[in-house]
């Protein structure tokens, strides 16, 4: 087999998989499972980046997508009130609404294939396109990457400050109380 | 994608070291238990003794929960044994003896020690039972807390190469190990490696104190599984130590790939040895050292490091 053939095998494979994965997400009956599958529909969309040349791009997504995956499924199973994930649920509400929305972004994403001008030379060299993509993020771009950057790293400060262990009654977990209503009961304690 | 070995030399090469590195790292564990212990070293029975183990693990009867999901702790192991030869298969004997020396091989190794959380958690969470899925949680608090300075680690040794290949983070050694050149850098990458492979000290997902963690109820060649991809895992961590910071071929009189082997089995005695010398750590203290101290050494590591580049 040639490399384009095999490439083309890996992408096709990769495509199919992001796509049966990102079906599952919705036909599954648990949040762990459904986020294990979004995980694995996103590793597949970062292969497919792999093939296409966009190598940082692609792992970066992958290396990315671990971390956050775990997050949001630890956070879910969390304010779900469904211990661990484990009781079956529907994965889905408002279903008519929520089809049309899903099928008219796929519409308008997919549409933009057609539509945009892609460039005639492909970049066939991977580290050109990494250093591209670096020029890019300090270069012309900078501002942008900056303000967000400096509001992710707000926001981070600010979850770590909200969640910290240290709140206004005392230490987590030495079992902190909320003071008494009674200023007499107060004034004992 | 660079030029490096083909695929058929490639693919049985990896499996080869990955038994092999479980057997070594099953050796050291049971010679320096027995040294720090204070007895003698019998080496029949520490040669023999994993062999042993391994093979009544075979032989033992299966055991199953109440509505596992099946599935995903059958995938658990097999993730984590792939995700090691993933980490491994980055790691050149070298200037052109790699199995694979992809440009961005740094953030496929980082990519590959992200997901051993993933791996951890499914093997925790599948099995449906109380204690396994306690070890997942706690290990994801371990892992995503450790995420941050261990590519920060890494990353301080991609600024000498200018390059995020793992063999030009070696080339660029040439002169100067990393380990002289960023002082902090060995120690942080060591702290949280053992934290990533989820051995001795930070053992905290499988540790005894949950009577097994995730593992608790894996039993026979399940069990055996989970056992060699968590070691399989700890020489690909101690691998690209020696890797990244000691300096991979680099060294005189001995052929290179000697070198790399040499340098990695002095990494595993010390991350091993560290698992029966130090106590558990716990996980709450634990996250607030990663947040509040690996971090900023990390980060000035990175400035340090770029400043001298510059």
């Amino acid at each position: 087999m040639t490399d384009a053939l095999v490439a083309d095998v890996l992408f096709g494979a990769f495509a199919l998989g992001s796509v049966i994965t990102g079906w599952r997400v919705f036909r599954t009956d648990s949040m762990m499972r459904a986020a294990f599958f979004l995980l694995a529909s996103f590793a597949a969309v970062g292969g497919m980046l792999v093939i296409l040349g966009a190598e940082f791009l692609g792992m970066v997504l992958i290396l990315m997508m671990a971390g956050e995956m775990l997050v949001m499924a630890i956070v879910m199973v969390m304010f779900m009130m469904n211990p661990a994930g484990l009781n079956p649920m529907w994965m889905v509400h408002q279903h008519r609404v929520a089809v049309a929305a899903g099928v008219s972004s796929f519409l308008a994403i997919a549409s933009l294939g057609f539509l945009v001008d892609f460039r005639e030379d492909p970049n066939v060299q991977p580290e050109m396109a990494t250093v591209e993509l670096g020029i890019e993020l300090l270069g012309d771009s900078m501002l942008v990457f900056q303000t967000a950057g400096v509001l992710l790293l707000a926001t981070m400060i600010g979850a770590v400050a909200i969640a910290s262990s240290r709140g206004r009654f005392g230490a987590a977990e030495e079992g902190s109380e909320e003071p008494a209503l009674d200023p007499e009961d107060r004034a004992a304690s | 994608m660079r030029p490096a070995a083909p695929l058929e030399l490639a693919v049985p090469l990896v499996g080869i070291v990955v038994v092999i590195g479980v057997y070594v790292v099953a050796v050291l564990d049971q010679a320096i238990s027995e040294l720090v212990g204070g007895g003698t070293l019998r080496w029949r029975r520490v040669a023999f003794d994993p062999l042993r183990s391994a093979a009544h693990l075979v032989t033992q009867q299966r055991r199953t929960t109440e509505r596992p999901d099946t599935p995903g702790w059958i995938l658990a192991p097999a993730l984590l044994s792939a995700l090691a030869a993933l980490a491994l298969a980055m790691v050149p004997l070298g200037p052109t003896t790699v199995a694979a020396d992809p440009e961005t091989g740094f953030v496929v190794f980082s990519a590959a020690i992200a997901f051993v959380m993933i791996a951890v958690y499914l093997h925790g969470w599948s099995p449906n039972s109380l204690f396994a899925l306690h070890g997942a949680y706690r290990f994801g608090a371990q892992a995503l807390s450790l995420q941050i300075p261990f590519l920060l680690a890494m990353l301080a040794t991609t600024l000498p190469a200018e390059s995020l290949s793992i063999v030009d983070i070696v080339q660029a050694q040439e002169s100067l190990w990393n380990v002289v050149r960023q002082p902090l850098g060995l120690p942080l990458y060591l702290v949280v490696g053992v934290g990533a492979s989820f051995w001795g000290p930070m053992n905290l997902p499988d540790a005894a104190d949950l009577a097994g963690g995730t593992g608790v109820e894996d039993s026979g060649v399940a069990r055996l599984l989970w056992k060699s991809a968590r070691s399989a895992m700890l020489v690909a961590v101690a691998a690209m130590g020696a890797t990244g910071f000691l300096g991979g071929w680099w060294g005189p009189w001995l052929p290179g790939a000697v070198w790399v082997i040499l340098k990695t089995l002095v990494l595993l005695v010390v991350l091993i040895a560290a698992g029966h010398l130090f106590a558990r750590v716990r996980v709450e203290a634990f996250v607030v050292v990663a947040w509040a101290l690996l971090i900023p050494l990390a980060l000035l590591n990175i400035f340090v490091s770029g400043a001298v580049l510059l």
